[in-house]
């Protein structure tokens, strides 16, 4: 336990002195920001460009924002503060191959899958205090405008989208302990991503996807009630202990 | 005592052999210079030893205790520097042998002590700076003062001396000599004059084997017995020139 400490301690070190700390917080304020900021904006800008639209024969009316459009930008923005946090933090495993800095660590007696974990606890926790800064952000906001009590189900809704990024972080950290570049790791992500996503389209199968959490959105709206998530839930879940769990032996057979 | 022996070790890549049927024993307190040409299976047959690498046969024991891909125990008795180290850019170095101790496992009062006593050793005692901005010599020093943490039983030294200046070198060259008292030294080269100054005892890799061992002195009347006189200027290329009759 002592030696896991050690090296996890090592990762925040890393996170902080390299600025990749400074720059998720930077990333996910500013994302919290922009989501009540642009609902907020939405009428004036709508306003501005009344004379341009009125040209092509649409016609701006009283345009109506609320909490609704607030929280509809989150979910909207989340996808690429997701992307761009999994371009940030996907290397964690390949850069110490690439340098050969995990070498002298593991000749020092540190078991792999202890890497393994420590690496996992870094990418979740960052993950969770960056989504979680969005949506405080989001939250504090929209509450000052607007009303955060009309949104039914918004931290369930807000704990899908959370539960999809685990399940993202679950497939880097798969992808590296078995292949050597970033590249290949971000590549395969996004593969499973991509199948998920078309599996997700099938209409009997979709209930399964963890590509359905990404509509976590529609709980606020209505259109979908929380127990059809259960099942994708589940199996994101599911999914998210298998790949760790199999990054340990995929790790342990890793010539270094 | 044996420190480390190694019987008929085997290793290929991609259907090259790199290593086949290698034997070594390396005896305590000795510094054992392990000669070979660049890709001659040196740093093959070391990462075998550290258990970096799998092998396809043989037998790898360290204080008596068998070797394993992977997972391996043997570990904590060795000290590894390896021929180009890489450390945490952004630690210092006292941070930098802080880590190495904790993932260790060592006491923290005996790391606290130990850090300062080998930075000292190394000539890096009195430098707070990042790792970031070390030169290839320092980084080499902190090399070895990373692989004595933990009082290692053998100091497992890749080609430590070869990316090096003649400063740098005769630096690490005097470390490793002061180094000796500590501990056994398993240290490969191609450098022979290196191995000439330091080394108690050598063995010379070729083809995936070794094709003769023994203690210096040996090896030098092994030279004389078989009644050839070659005289060089330079006295470093004696054992160059054994190497190179044995390797023809």
């Amino acid at each position: 336990m002592k030696t896991l400490f050690a090296f996890l301690k090592k990762e925040y070190l890393e996170a902080a002195r390299t600025g990749r700390l400074m720059f998720l917080v930077l990333l996910f304020a500013l994302f919290g920001i922009m989501n009540p900021a642009i609902a907020k904006l939405t009428p004036f800008m709508m306003e501005m460009f009344s004379d341009a639209l009125a040209e092509s024969g649409l016609i701006v009316t009283n345009i109506q924002v609320d909490a609704f459009t607030s929280w509809a930008q989150f979910f909207k923005n989340i996808p690429i503060a997701l992307i761009a946090f999994a371009l940030i933090m996907s290397d964690s495993f390949t850069k110490e191959y690439r340098s050969g800095t995990l070498l002298l660590a593991l000749t020092k007696g540190l078991s792999r899958y202890k890497v393994v974990l420590a690496k996992t606890v870094l990418l979740l926790s960052l993950w969770t205090l960056g989504y979680g800064l969005c949506f405080a952000v989001t939250y504090g906001y929209t509450a000052y405008f607007w009303d955060n009590g009309q949104m039914e189900h918004l931290f369930f809704a807000a704990a899908m989208w959370w539960l999809f990024g685990v399940w993202v972080i679950g497939l880097i950290i798969l992808f590296s302990s078995i292949l050597q570049n970033n590249t290949g790791v971000m590549l395969c992500t996004g593969g499973i991503a991509v199948l998920a996503y078309l599996w997700g389209v099938i209409p009997k199968a979709k209930v399964y996807s963890p590509a359905l959490l990404m509509n976590a959105g529609s709980i606020l709206t209505g259109v979908e009630e929380i127990g059809a998530y259960r099942k994708a839930v589940f199996i994101t879940a599911f999914m998210c202990i298998i790949c760790v769990s199999a990054s340990i032996p995929m790790i342990n057979k890793r010539q270094l | 005592m044996e420190i480390l022996a190694i019987q008929n070790l085997k290793k290929s890549f991609g259907g090259k052999e790199i290593l086949c049927g290698l034997n070594l024993s390396v005896p305590e307190h000795s510094i054992y210079g392990f000669i070979g040409k660049n890709g001659a299976g040196k740093t093959t047959a070391m990462k075998a030893i550290l258990g970096l690498l799998k092998t396809d046969g043989g037998q790898i024991c360290v204080m008596g205790e068998k070797v394993h891909f992977g997972q391996t125990r043997t570990n904590r008795h060795i000290g590894y520097l390896p021929d180009v180290p890489e450390f945490y850019p952004y630690m210092t170095p006292l941070e930098y042998l802080h880590f190495c101790g904790e993932i260790s496992g060592m006491d923290q009062t005996d790391l606290a002590t130990r850090s300062n006593e080998l930075l000292e050793l190394v000539g890096l005692g009195q430098e707070n700076r990042r790792i970031k901005g070390f030169s290839r010599g320092m980084k080499q020093r902190l090399g070895i003062a990373q692989a004595l943490l933990n009082r290692p039983k053998l100091l497992i030294c890749d080609e430590p001396t070869s990316a090096l200046d003649p400063v740098g070198r005769k630096e690490i060259l005097d470390i490793l000599l002061a180094a000796k008292e500590q501990t056994t030294i398993l240290f490969s080269t191609h450098i022979l004059s290196d191995v000439e100054r330091i080394c108690t005892e050598a063995a010379f890799l070729d083809n995936g084997r070794i094709v003769l061992q023994g203690t210096i002195a040996e090896l030098r009347n092994m030279r004389q017995s078989d009644g050839f006189i070659i005289e060089t200027e330079q006295k470093e290329k004696t054992l160059e020139s054994l190497f190179l009759e044995v390797t023809k």
